[in-house]
């Protein structure tokens, strides 16, 4: 070979390289910040009373907003959970997007709604409502609201009722999430706190609730499920929450609250102009936007984040449903970031411009297509027979080990403070998950990623994909 | 041997980056392997501290229970009482006991009232549990300090007052807050004096768990929120504004008038909704005349203190909001003017061309 294609390939082998020990050095620091922020965290809160808040008619008002597209075969048993929350300032506006199922008839009939006469400042532009708006006509569920519209998204579902919540604080949620009993007080606790800072909006730790015996609409067993793929989200799940978004949450630089459970500050996101119904990633999209636009108005600000175990959902249990949710997540991460690119290095934004939008960019946006560009630039070595494969064995062996160990430094992270998987032989279970998820779910993950990539760019109709869901209401252990 | 030999030799022999990696392979491993042991070790540990704290919680459930009912009629410590005081003594120099004993207390405490609260009361003195709780106040730690005024707090001991009152302006907020809730758990509206000397913010939550042990007190005596309502701590005025809303401290009138000219705009927002609960009409006027003036959330709250004290000389003020641009406005204005004129109401209604107007009107007509 030239000299010149030799000393390429030896600056692309380096910048590989790099980015390799930059990723697993960022992932270091972050596990570190992560484990002081915890620790702080529960000795902050190891002796709150959230029973004084809780019982309180003096607590700040909340809306649990909660958009159901074809949730006919569970919505009766899911609003009758977020119902059975113990805060007493609260409502339930449940925002049925359209569904073609008879949804909204089973709602009527459950909960003996009746249309009634409401003013709703259409502060952000939503779809028309459809049937209109529903109260009960039985005091036991005067908390709750229904509102049929036309099918916009789930970005415009979360819109109406961002205009309809009359409530300071708004909790967007998805329907079929399981919300703990202390949610909401622990979510709203954040912003009550904070004299001199403005919390715009607090995020929490989804747990999967796969496996899990659920009994009306309360957790009453944490079990670990049995296929691979559902094992693999949970250690995945376990690893980003208590680990990642804890350290972005010391940093103040979160750039996503999980759309399947967060809490805003109504005021600024509908001053922002709500969820943006043009994304797919609108969870994201509408803290970046929100934090772009504290930035802008100098204002003190934080996202906050509650590492407590405050939200189970189901995850997907195939590989089909997996790739699909991951093409999403992959799709709206592109969008948002493409978006606000003014955002990205920019020291207007500060730690959002300098820290936190480079991190995103790099090592979740990019990492996918460079771990694919990689292996494109191995195979072409192979080709060429220039691998030496001892050397190749090493970096696969480093990567690989430090995959698992990251994975155990999170379930001692959850051992040391939620110790939520209590049972004999879970741990040892959780091991092997950490051994084998590299090799059983990450490539699906890499896969759904590049896939995303390609239907970004060249097939701009796609848009949601379905989630066919099981239900986890009153699931018995078999 | 040889292989090891080769092994080295061939590291020797690589460039340094692959040396570097096999470093940073050889301390990966080691770090697995401690953490594999460590996780067995840790999930062993939780669980036999689970099985142990419940045997040890039931122990003492009966300990104390004997403890309870075995008291002589003369108040005195009966034989049997003291020997469980002897045993609970001797547990107490072990921390992990000595934190479940305290947890039995007071889930008993909490589960019974009267003579065998005060019996409970006794025995956390008598076995020197107090000392532990009082020592921990000069912990440097602060969560220490926190979890020992929240001990002295749960088991009533007034005595250590003078002690907790130095903790007023900590730099931790968690032991401000504990300071606080001990001063109004134990002394009752007496203890909101520490309101005086407060220097550090107070919270939205801190004020609302402050204001809910208020209210279980039954003896609401009235007493005087002046001072605080011309604090230099915002906190504190938005705090004592709160007390006034609810305890009906129509006799802080004046001192509420004069916050309307108050710099701090949080402040004047939380007065116009506590000056409309009050109905202290007076304070309307006093708006109106500076009501160009306000930011749009004051004009909003000034709105919603009007619809609580309607009056037929409002009129000529609504009629000029009536078309605001401003949803919220509008809705108060058209609401009251409903409210206080009807006639007036229906020759405006047709006026409107705006469609939040008309869908306002509407809505105003069919409710």
């Amino acid at each position: 070979m030239e000299i010149n294609t030799i000393e390429i390939f030896l600056v692309i082998r380096y910048i590989f390289f790099v980015y390799a020990i930059t990723t697993i050095g960022s992932y270091i620091v972050l596990a570190i910040i992560s484990a002081t922020e915890t620790i702080a965290y529960m000795k902050k809160n190891s002796f709150v009373n959230y029973k004084e808040i809780l019982s309180s008619t003096i607590a700040p008002s909340i809306s649990i907003i909660a958009p159901a597209y074809n949730e006919s075969l569970n919505i009766i048993e899911n609003v009758r959970s977020l119902l059975s929350n113990h805060y007493v300032n609260y409502d339930v506006i449940i925002v049925n997007d359209g569904s073609k199922d008879d949804s909204l008839e089973k709602l009527i009939k459950a909960y003996d709604l009746i249309k009634v006469d409401f003013l709703v400042n259409e502060q952000i532009p939503t779809k028309p409502l459809r049937a209109g708006i529903f109260k009960s006509t039985n005091p036991a569920f005067e908390k709750l609201i229904v509102v049929d519209k036309e099918n916009g998204g789930k970005a415009d579902a979360l819109n109406t009722g961002l205009n309809l919540s009359n409530n300071k604080y708004v909790a967007c949620i998805d329907v079929d999430c399981l919300l703990l009993e202390e949610a909401l007080q622990k979510m709203v606790k954040p912003f009550l706190e904070s004299t001199d800072t403005k919390v715009i909006a607090a995020g929490g730790v989804i747990r999967i609730a796969n496996s899990c015996i659920i009994k009306d609409g309360k957790l009453i067993d944490v079990n670990l499920p049995k296929k691979m793929l559902e094992k693999g989200q949970i250690l995945e799940y376990i690893r980003a929450f208590l680990l990642g978004r804890m350290a972005w949450s010391r940093l103040n630089g979160l750039l996503v609250i999980s759309g399947a459970f967060g809490m805003f500050d109504k005021k600024i996101a509908i001053e922002v102009g709500g969820y943006d119904t043009k994304t797919v990633g609108e969870d994201m999209e509408i803290i970046v936007r929100m934090r772009g636009f504290m930035e802008e108005q100098k204002e003190k600000y934080k996202v906050a984040y509650i590492p407590d175990p405050l939200c189970w959902t189901e995850a997907p249990d195939n590989y089909k449903i997996f790739i699909s949710q991951r093409n999403r997540w992959t799709r709206g991460t592109i969008e948002t970031l493409r978006k606000h690119r003014k955002i990205g290095f920019n020291r207007k934004y500060r730690s959002m411009g300098l820290l936190s939008y480079p991190y995103w960019l790099f090592f979740e946006r990019l990492a996918p297509l460079i771990e694919v560009l990689g292996l494109l630039y191995f195979g072409i070595l192979v080709a060429l027979k220039q691998v030496r494969w001892d050397y190749t064995a090493a970096f696969i062996i480093m990567a690989y080990l430090f995959t698992v160990l990251f994975s155990i430094v999170a379930i001692l992270s959850e051992e040391l403070t939620y110790h939520q998987y209590k049972k004999k032989g879970i741990g040892f279970n959780l091991l092997k998950i950490a051994f084998l998820e590299p090799f059983a779910v990450h490539p699906f993950i890499v896969y759904s990623a590049v896939v995303g990539n390609i239907d970004y760019y060249f097939n701009k109709k796609k848009k949601w994909g379905e989630m066919t869901r099981k239900g986890m209401t009153n699931t018995e252990k078999k | 041997m040889n292989n090891e030999q080769s092994f080295f030799e061939y590291l020797q022999n690589s460039p340094p980056i692959i040396e570097l990696v096999w470093l940073m392979i050889s301390i990966f491993l080691l770090s697995i392997f401690i953490s594999i042991i460590y996780l067995k070790y840790l999930r062993s540990h939780l669980r036999n501290n689970e099985r142990i704290r419940g045997t040890y919680q039931m122990k003492y459930e009966l300990n104390l229970i004997t403890y309870l009912y075995s008291g002589n009629e003369d108040q005195e410590i009966s034989p049997q009482q003291q020997i469980i005081i002897n045993k609970l003594k001797k547990d107490l120099s072990d921390p992990f006991k000595r934190s479940i004993i305290v947890l039995t207390l007071l889930k008993l405490k909490n589960e019974i009232s009267g003579e065998l609260d005060e019996s409970i009361q006794k025995l956390y003195f008598q076995t020197g549990l107090i000392n532990f709780a009082i020592s921990k106040l000069r912990s440097k730690k602060w969560y220490v300090v926190a979890k020992g005024v929240r001990e002295l707090t749960q088991f009533h001991i007034k005595e250590v007052h003078d002690e907790v009152i130095t903790l007023i302006n900590h730099p931790k907020n968690e032991v401000r807050k504990e300071m606080q809730l001990y001063l109004v758990n134990l002394f009752s509206f007496k203890g909101l004096d520490f309101l005086d000397l407060l220097q550090t913010p107070l919270s939205e939550w801190d004020q609302i768990q402050l204001l809910e042990v208020l209210q279980r007190f039954d003896d609401q005596q009235v007493f005087d929120i002046k001072p605080w309502l011309k604090s230099s701590n915002d906190t504190v005025v938005i705090f004592a504004l709160k007390l006034a809303d609810i305890y009906i401290q129509f006799q802080a009138k004046e001192d509420l008038i004069e916050l309307l000219a108050h710099k701090n705009e949080k402040i004047r927002i939380e007065l116009l909704n506590v000056l409309g609960n009050l109905n202290i009409i007076v304070a309307k006027s006093i708006v109106m005349s500076n009501f160009s003036e306000c930011s749009q959330e004051e004009q909003i709250a000034f709105f919603k203190m009007m619809e609580k004290m309607p009056e037929s000389d409002d009129e000529p003020f609504l009629l000029e909001y009536i078309h605001h641009e401003n949803f919220e406005i509008k809705l108060s204005a058209l609401k009251n003017l409903k409210m206080i004129n009807s006639s007036t109401f229906n020759i405006h209604k047709h006026l409107g061309t705006d469609p939040d107007f008309i869908r306002i009107v509407e809505f105003l007509e069919h409710n």
